[in-house]
């Protein structure tokens, strides 16, 4: 079909439609389209179905965006699958994101970020994965009124069963010196192993916790401090045993605290921890 | 480092357009959102190569692109729907009012059997409007090989359109509308 005008391949008649073209080619085609009703008749089908498809995907964007997704990317870097179960826990906790996602407006939506937000920092922003289940495991059981702990602190057999489970002496440390009666304590799941939970309450009913594990190196770590919101937390390992203490309360208080614990690590007196371990009923 | 808070905020703001490109290529509500949270995932992980000058979606999108193709191979499933899920996906769709049903369907089921290769360029400049350049960085194809898919993609979406239980078009006649 020559007309004096050069032949429009098609793909060209396709890009015009896409407003692909630049102003030469474009006055091109459009001549073309002047002289050649069909192609006419087909660009505009074109466009119409280009009109229509975007018509037709134009709702999607509209749905609400599901929780799980605005929460990935609040996410701090390289967080580890507990850390994901760690701080959906979190949420359950704090009320925010239950329910359906569906219906939420933006404005509560952009709290729960929010409240995201920070559980996500409390639950990555520490150096150690252990110390995060520790601050978790805190918030899951001081929050309980009546099953706070598994075992009360009456039950004599507390320490020795959570010894043997876990592996390194558990001691029940006494902390009445700063008001806080031992609670009783429980085991936890600790990624592949378990640790214990020890917790504490003051006649206030402030509450704090102690998390106890056999950490995978022997090397010691020093007194760490961090604060997430109202919770503080100390963590350090010492022979073979790696300690978390937190507690929604000032950080003069739990340093108290933690020196009294550490003070009273079965390594610092006798009998020494081989020993004491040793008296532990065995299967 | 860890993301910025401005880049996690435009990050936020592209997830609706990055779940109706998802679904577009999936076809699966369900798969699409792992879809989208895998390159959310990958987005933030790799923020440091986006370019602030660039758009957020083109980026996102075709970071998408490849985690989508990375599952495909990874499934070596079919990359066409299932029929079944098509109809599942109608039938979910259909339900909302608006524009005419029929023709959602037609179109939808028309665009169901474009091959991938065709169906995503011809989708990124229809729904998303992006240039044929942007379509060429999400899908890592050249300018001109974007041009000739979008093309393919329309013949084909036509001639289905067109197709069985329509007459077929003699040339040189006004062509039959289905819309």
């Amino acid at each position: 079909m020559t007309d004096g005008v050069e032949r429009i391949n098609d793909e060209l008649l396709s890009a015009w439609v896409d407003g692909e073209l630049g102003p030469v080619e474009h006055a091109r085609v459009q001549d073309w389209l002047r002289l050649h009703p069909q192609d006419m008749a087909r660009v505009k089908a074109w466009a119409a179905d280009r009109a229509a498809l975007g018509e037709m995907c134009r709702p999607l964007v509209e749905d609400p965006v599901p929780a799980a997704l605005a929460k990935t990317v609040w996410r701090r870097r390289a967080p580890s699958g507990w850390a994901l179960a760690a701080s959906a826990a979190g949420l359950i906790l704090t009320g925010a994101l239950i329910g359906g996602a569906s219906a939420w407006h933006w404005e509560q939506q952009q709290h729960a970020l929010e409240m995201a937000q920070l559980r996500t920092q409390l639950a990555i922003g520490t150096a150690q994965g252990w110390v995060e289940r520790a601050a978790f495991a805190h918030d899951v059981y001081v929050a309980e009124p009546r099953h706070a702990v598994e075992v009360k602190a009456q039950e004599e057999h507390l320490s020795r069963w959570l010894t043997r489970r876990i592996g390194i002496p558990v001691k029940l440390f006494d902390l009445r010196e700063h008001g806080f009666e031992l609670v009783g304590g429980r085991l936890l799941p600790d990624g592949p192993g378990k640790s214990a939970q020890l917790m504490y309450e003051d006649a206030q009913r402030h509450r704090v916790t102690v998390y106890l594990r056999k950490p995978e190196t022997g090397t010691d770590a020093e007194f760490r401090y961090e604060r997430h919101g109202e919770l503080g937390m100390f963590y350090w390992i010492e022979e073979g045993a790696g300690y978390a203490l937190v507690g929604g309360l000032p950080k003069g208080v739990l340093l108290a605290l933690a020196r009294s614990i550490y003070r009273q690590h079965p390594g610092t007196e006798a009998p020494a921890p081989a020993s004491s371990a040793s008296d532990v009923p065995r299967r | 480092m860890d993301a910025p808070p401005v880049f996690r905020r435009q990050l936020l703001d592209a997830i609706p357009r990055l779940r109706r490109y998802a679904r577009t290529l999936t076809f699966d509500t369900a798969a699409a959102d792992d879809l989208a949270q895998q390159a959310l995932e990958r987005a933030l992980s790799h923020w440091q190569q986006f370019d602030a000058r660039r758009e957020m979606a083109v980026w996102l999108l075709s970071i998408a692109h490849n985690a989508h193709l990375d599952t495909v191979r990874r499934e070596s499933r079919m990359t066409v729907t299932d029929p079944d899920e098509l109809q599942r996906v109608q039938d979910a769709q259909g339900a909302d009012a608006g524009t005419d049903v029929g023709l959602r369907m037609d179109l939808r089921a028309a665009l169901a059997s474009l091959p991938q290769e065709q169906r995503e360029p011809l989708l990124l400049v229809c729904v998303e409007q992006f240039s044929y350049a942007e379509v060429a960085e999400v899908m890592h194809i050249p300018i001109g090989t974007v041009m000739s898919r979008v093309y393919r993609g329309r013949l084909a979406l036509r001639s289905i359109l067109e197709g069985p239980g329509h007459r077929r078009p003699v040339p040189g006649v006004q062509l039959k509308r289905v819309m």
